[in-house]
């Protein structure tokens, strides 16, 4: 998922301008000229002057290169189901683990990702079960975290 | 004398002891697995250090990452992938001695010279921080506002690949930093009504998205299948070592100083350091010819560079609180949250504490000789583990780690948002480190332009006026200027038609 130096650039520029607008709402301190507006119009100039020079350059040079290039594991769907196996157990880690708890939840992430990887289902079984456990003695007991409780009381 | 004492008694106590050690086998684990970098390892150690006393936890991190720059030497022997990119340089030259029957040699080199790397650049971390940070008592806002800069500029213009993808990349480091209330004008900026995005972007959970969560992404795209180990061979990891260092003490001395120094230039770490010093050694050396064909003079040079480095990292963080490369950077964020300022008043407030990190330097280069022996001697064991069941291991402890800064689920959140943005920035050849050294030290940055704005009534020419801060300015300038005239170089070399040159 490459951008070209043409299309980086332009959203380059875009962000820059973003930034500059919202940038308008900060004020300075009172009674100087410098405040909270100062950090972000900075960088908002600086990208500015970066994404139209990328631009120009990319202009200059006539790279061939796609608008979005796609790197060789967007053609694998093993390899697209990981990522997206991968990012949705964090969010099913962040939407449920207060509900129902650290250990179920850790189990499932682990246990659900190793078999997306294709580790043999009885490894991924027993090394989820001594991870989770692990992880959960070393932080919740340990370090005293205080990891999400089940509701089922033993699992903790 | 009393510091002295005070610092032994702070280091020499079971559970540190036992901390250092436990992070030191961690560090030669996470090292040595090809894909997993130092940084990765503090990163991860960053969440456990945070429920420990300042010097447990920092020697936790000096260990750790002093013991994966060596280990990442080990499947770069012997597979030829370089365990943490700071073995990528001589990589080739290990590989083909492991070939022709020489892993033993090959690895005790990484390994020893590393350790006589490491020890020296302590050695000058020890003897210079203290006389330095003297200097940097004496310095206002002008001065930390350039230093700043010339540690973003150096992230940006030493590292290697484009300079506008660095730029890029610190940006992003710096917007992060501008969200919150803590400005100096102590108005909440992007913070869209969210309570918890006041107290800014927290560092923890950005860092493990940046440097662990990404690392796991990219691990799951693409996925391959390490070939198996070669068995030992040679005669002996510490047998031939003195012949090596009787017949190259120049370029280990070479290695070891310019290892430092590159080291201690702020946003240039271990990896820039190891590629610089085995090119040094190339040029320089007799046999030039040899270099990647299995030579051991690259090798014990560039090993000996990169664990300079990492000691020489630390002068620029202890002595004014500017991170020398990316690990250092996390230490810097650790530093603040256990309520230490770094910067040259830590030598005044806190001595026994900057001695018992000196120790610590000392303890961790001389424990790597054993530990490296056993590392290098199960490194078929430790090699065997795959990744399909480390990823997602690590991946919990990631979720984990940044849930346990705060206690908070928005850790995890953060996380997220910031290992999808380090993949993507790694999909595009967009580096990691200037977006961390952006996020550390923005709020300094802005800081210390607004003291010194406000100081100056506005005007631009007071950065110029103190001598030193004059002399960091022109330097910093001076750097930005190197890209334009290597752009003019070229051009002229593409304008001008050499004798040979077709017309």
């Amino acid at each position: 998922m490459k951008l070209n130096d043409l299309s980086l650039g332009i959203l380059v520029l875009l962000s820059g301008v973003g930034i500059y607008l919202s940038a308008l709402q900060f004020s300075p301190i009172p009674g100087q000229a410098y405040g909270a507006e100062t950090m972000p119009t900075t960088i908002a100039l600086v990208a500015i002057g970066l994404g139209v020079f990328m631009i120009g350059k990319a202009v200059v040079v006539r790279n061939a290169a796609p608008v979005l290039a796609l790197a060789d594991w967007t053609r694998s769907p093993m390899a697209l189901v990981g990522l997206s196996v991968a990012i949705g157990l964090v969010v099913f880690y962040i939407l449920f683990s207060q509900a129902i708890g650290f250990v179920p939840t850790a189990f499932l992430v682990i246990v659900t990702l190793m078999l997306t990887l294709r580790t043999r289902p009885v490894t991924a079984i027993l090394v989820s079960l001594l991870a989770t456990i692990v992880i959960q003695q070393a932080f919740g007991r340990l370090l005293l975290v205080p990891l999400p409780r089940s509701a089922l009381g033993f699992l903790w | 004398m009393s510091v002295i004492v005070e610092a032994f008694g702070l280091v020499f106590q079971p559970n540190v002891l036992l901390v250092i050690l436990g992070s030191a086998c961690f560090g030669m684990f996470v090292g040595a697995i090809p894909g997993l970098t130092a940084t990765m390892a503090t990163a991860l150690l960053v969440p456990i250090t945070f429920f420990m006393d300042p010097v447990p936890a920092i020697g936790a991190i000096v260990t750790a990452t002093a013991m994966a720059i060596f280990a990442g030497d080990i499947p770069g022997a012997l597979l030829r992938m370089p365990g943490t990119p700071a073995s990528a340089a001589y990589v080739e030259d290990a590989y083909r001695m492991t070939r022709s029957g020489r892993s033993e040699e090959s690895l005790g080199a990484a390994l020893v010279f590393s350790a006589i790397g490491g020890i020296f650049g302590t050695i000058v971390l020890v003897t210079a921080s203290p006389a330095l940070a003297e200097v940097a008592l004496k310095f206002s806002s002008f001065e930390y506002f350039w230093l700043v800069v010339l540690g973003l500029s150096c992230a940006v213009f030493v590292s290697p690949g484009s300079v506008t993808r660095g730029i890029i990349s610190l940006l992003i480091g710096l917007f992060a930093a501008t969200i919150g209330i803590d400005n100096p004008a102590g108005e909440p900026r992007y913070t869209f009504g969210n309570v918890e995005l006041l107290a800014g972007v927290q560092f923890i959970p950005a860092m493990i998205g940046l440097f662990a969560v990404s690392e796991v992404l990219r691990s799951v795209v693409s996925r391959s299948e390490r070939p198996p180990v070669p068995p030992s061979s040679g005669d002996g990891i510490f047998r031939s070592q003195w012949t090596n260092l009787k017949r190259y003490p120049v370029q280990v001395l070479r290695g070891s100083v310019l290892g430092t120094a590159i080291g201690a230039l702020p946003g240039a770490g271990a990896d820039i350091a190891a590629w610089i010093s085995y090119a040094v050694s190339k040029r320089f050396s007799k046999q030039p010819q040899k270099f990647g064909t299995g030579h051991v003079e690259g090798l014990v040079e560039a090993g000996a560079s990169n664990n300079g480095a990492v000691s020489g990292a630390w002068i620029p963080a202890l002595v004014f609180g500017i991170p020398g490369d990316s690990i250092t950077a996390i230490v810097i964020g650790v530093l603040y949250i256990k309520g230490l300022n770094p910067g040259p008043t830590i030598f005044i407030n806190d001595p026994q504490l900057i001695y018992a990190v000196f120790i610590v330097f000392f303890l961790a280069n001389i424990i790597m000789l054993p530990l490296g022996w056993v590392a290098i001697k199960s490194a078929g064991t430790i090699l065997a583990v795959p990744e399909r069941v480390l990823m997602p291991i690590i991946l919990m402890f990631c979720i984990v780690g940044s849930f346990a800064i705060n206690n908070s689920i928005f850790g995890v959140i953060l996380m997220l948002i910031f290992g999808v943005l380090g993949f993507l920035m790694d999909e595009n050849d967009i580096p990691i480190a200037p977006a961390i050294l952006g996020l550390v030290l923005g709020p300094m940055l802005e800081q210390n332009f607004i003291t010194s704005m406000i100081k100056a009534d506005g005007s631009f020419l007071a950065f110029f006026e103190r001598p030193i801060a004059a002399g960091l300015g022109l330097f910093t300038i001076a750097i930005w200027c190197l890209p334009l005239i290597a752009m003019m170089i070229a051009r002229r070399k593409r304008t001008a038609p050499g004798p040979n040159a077709p017309d």
